[in-house]
C-alpha cells in the first residue's frame, strides 16, 4: 500500500543573520507515523519544527502540508490550515490567565460553534485522556510541570488534529511522567492515526516511540531511518549522539569557542 | 557615529510604521471582526475595563485632587497681589479641564496600566504563549490587543472626567477654607467661565492618549525579545515612549485648538 505523505519539505533553507541555520533539508512524513527529529541543541531542529508550523518562513524551498504549500498561503488560509495542527510546547505555553479548563476550551470556543455543554463534555474527555480529570479549575501556576505538559497535550488534541507537533515533550520531566507522555504520544498515533512530529534528544524515548528517525546536525540532514537502522548506523555522528560520548566528530569545544586554530 | 545615528532613525521610522499597521489591524478587527464571524470577545473587554478603569479610580482621584489644591494655592499667591483671589476658581477649573487632568490622568494610566500590559504580553511572548495562539490559529491582535484598546479608549476619558471633578474639588477645598471665598460664589465663578468646549478639548486629548497608551504598550509587549530582561526592557520602553508621545501629541493638539480658536 502506498503511504500517504502528509508533510513534505523540499530543499528548505533558512538563514539567520547570514548564517545558514537550515541547510537544504528535504524530507517526507507519512500519515499516522511518529517521526522524530533528533540533534544537539542549536542544530536547527526547533527552527525546522517552526518552519513546519508556519511560524518561521523559510528563505528557500517549500513546505507542503496536506497538498498545500504553507509558505505561499495568505494569513487567513494559514490559520485555517493550522486548525488541523496541534502543538505541545517545550514549556507547555498554557495561558496563565486562564484555568486548565479554559485553556483546553480555547481552541474549541474560537474555532467551533459548539454549545457550552458539548464543549464541557469534550474537555472532560480530553482531560481524562491525559489523566487529569478533577483539575479543571486550577490555574497553570498551581500545577506541576508534568501536569502542565499533559494539559498542553489535551489542548493540542482538543480540535482532533491530524498532525501534532511535539517540542521536546519529555525534557524536564521525571522518568515516570516522561514515560506517560511517551505512551500518550504512541496511543494517539496508534488509535487516532494522528501524524506526530517529535523533536527530542531524550534517547530513551526516541527509540521507544519512533517509527522513523531523522538526525540533524548544523542544519543538515544526516540520516533518516527506522530505529533499528539508526541504531546500527555506521555514521560516526549518529553513534556519538546515541552514546552521548564527548569525543567524536561533534566537537563542542572546537565549534563553539572557536578554538580550531589551537588544536 | 553617522552609521549609528542612521540606524537609530531608521529604527524609529520602522517602529512608527509598525505601530500604525497595528493600529489599523486592530481597528479592522474591532469594526469588521463580526463580519468574519470573529468578533472581539465582550468578556475580555469588560475584564480589561475593570482593570484599566475601575482599579485606576483611586490613584487618579488622589493625583488630581492634590494638583487642584496646589494649583489653587499657587495661583492665589499671585492673584492676591492684584486682589483677584476669586478668579482662582475659574483658573483652576479651566487649566484642569483643558490640560492638566487629561495629561496627568494619561501619564498615571500609562504608568499603571500601560506597563502592566507590556509586562503581561511580554511575558506571554517569551514563554511561547503568543506562539501557541498563532499555532492555534487565533489572531493575537483580535484576542489580546483589541480588548485592551477598546477598554482604554472608553475608560481613559471617563477617568479624565473624574480627574476634572476631583481637581475642582481640590481647588474648592483650598478656596473655601484658607482663601475664605464663599462656597456658593466659588462654584458660581467656576461655571461662569468654564465652557463646555474646554471639557471637550480635554476629552479629545484623552481619546488620543488612550490610543497611544494601548498601541505602544501592546506593541512593545508583543515585540519582546529575550527572557526576563527583555520583559523589563519592554515595560520600560512602553512607559518612556508613551510619556514622550503623550506630551508630544498634547503639544500638537493644544496648538491645533489654539490656532483654530477653539
Amino acid at each position: 500500500m502506498e503511504k500517504e505523505v502528509v508533510i513534505s519539505l523540499k530543499n528548505v533553507s533558512k538563514y539567520f543573520e547570514g548564517r545558514k541555520t537550515i541547510d537544504n533539508v528535504s524530507l517526507d512524513i507519512y500519515r499516522g507515523e511518529i517521526f522524530t527529529i533528533m540533534g544537539c541543541s542549536g542544530s536547527g531542529k526547533s527552527t525546522l519544527l517552526r518552519i513546519m508550523t508556519g511560524i518561521i518562513k523559510p528563505d528557500e524551498g517549500s513546505v507542503i502540508i496536506k497538498g498545500k504549500d504553507i509558505t505561499r498561503l495568505s494569513y487567513e488560509e494559514l490559520n485555517e490550515t493550522r486548525k488541523s495542527f496541534g502543538m505541545l510546547f517545550q514549556y507547555s505555553a498554557l495561558l496563565d490567565s486562564l484555568t486548565v479548563k479554559e485553556n483546553v476550551a480555547l481552541p474549541l470556543k474560537e474555532h467551533t460553534k459548539l454549545p457550552d455543554q458539548i464543549i464541557d463534555i469534550i474537555i472532560k474527555l480530553k482531560l481524562s485522556l491525559v489523566g487529569l480529570r478533577g483539575f479543571e479549575n486550577y490555574y497553570p501556576s498551581q500545577i506541576s510541570g508534568g501536569m502542565k505538559k499533559r494539559v498542553g497535550l489535551a489542548r493540542a488534541i482538543a480540535l482532533d488534529p491530524d498532525i501534532v507537533f511535539y517540542d521536546e515533550p519529555t525534557s524536564g520531566l521525571d522518568p515516570v511522567v516522561g514515560g506517560v507522555i511517551d505512551k500518550l504520544i504512541k496511543d494517539l498515533s496508534d488509535k487516532l492515526l494522528i501524524t506526530s512530529v517529535v523533536i527530542t534528544h531524550d534517547m530513551q524515548s526516541v527509540f521507544k516511540i519512533s517509527d522513523r528517525i531523522a538526525m540533524i546536525h548544523k542544519g543538515k540532514l544526516i540520516e533518516i531511518g527506522t530505529p533499528v537502522e539508526i541504531k546500527n548506523s555506521n555514521n560516526p555522528y549518529i553513534q556519538q549522539f546515541i552514546n552521548g560520548s564527548p569525543n567524536g566528530p561533534i566537537d563542542f569545544f572546537k565549534e563553539d569557542i572557536g578554538l580550531t586554530d589551537l588544536y | 557615529m553617522i552609521n549609528y545615528l542612521g540606524k537609530f532613525i531608521i529604527g524609529i521610522f520602522k517602529e512608527t510604521l509598525e505601530i500604525i499597521i497595528l493600529f489599523f489591524n486592530t481597528l479592522g478587527w474591532i469594526f469588521f471582526g463580526f463580519l468574519r464571524r470573529k468578533p472581539v470577545k465582550l468578556e475580555s473587554i469588560f475584564y480589561q475595563m475593570v482593570f484599566a478603569g475601575v482599579r485606576s479610580v483611586l490613584i487618579v482621584f488622589f493625583i488630581t485632587i492634590f494638583t487642584g489644591i496646589v494649583l489653587a494655592m499657587q495661583t492665589a499667591y499671585q492673584l492676591e497681589k492684584m486682589g483677584a483671589v476669586i478668579y482662582v476658581a475659574s483658573l483652576v477649573a479651566i487649566s484642569l479641564c483643558r490640560e492638566l487632568s487629561p495629561v496627568l490622568t494619561s501619564l498615571v494610566v500609562a504608568g499603571r496600566v500601560g506597563s502592566a500590559i507590556a509586562a503581561e504580553l511580554g511575558t506571554m511572548k517569551v514563554s511561547e504563549q503568543i506562539e501557541a495562539l498563532d499555532i492555534m490559529g487565533i489572531d493575537k491582535n483580535r484576542f489580546l490587543v483589541a480588548p485592551r484598546f477598546i477598554a482604554l479608549f472608553f475608560m481613559l476619558p471617563c477617568l479624565t472626567i473624574l480627574g476634572n471633578l476631583s481637581g475642582i474639588l481640590g481647588g474648592f477645598i483650598v478656596g473655601t477654607t484658607s482663601l475664605n471665598i464663599n462656597p456658593y460664589l466659588y462654584i458660581q465663578t467656576t461655571f461662569k467661565y468654564l465652557k463646555l468646549k474646554d471639557i471637550f478639548t480635554g476629552l479629545t486629548k484623552s481619546f488620543v492618549f488612550a490610543m497611544i497608551i494601548a498601541l505602544v504598550s501592546c506593541f512593545e509587549g508583543l515585540n519582546t525579545k529575550g527572557g526576563a530582561e527583555g520583559v523589563g526592557k519592554a515595560t520600560t520602553r512602553s512607559v518612556v515612549i508613551s510619556f514622550i508621545l503623550i506630551l508630544l501629541f498634547d503639544c500638537i493638539i493644544t496648538a491645533i485648538f489654539y490656532f483654530s480658536k477653539l
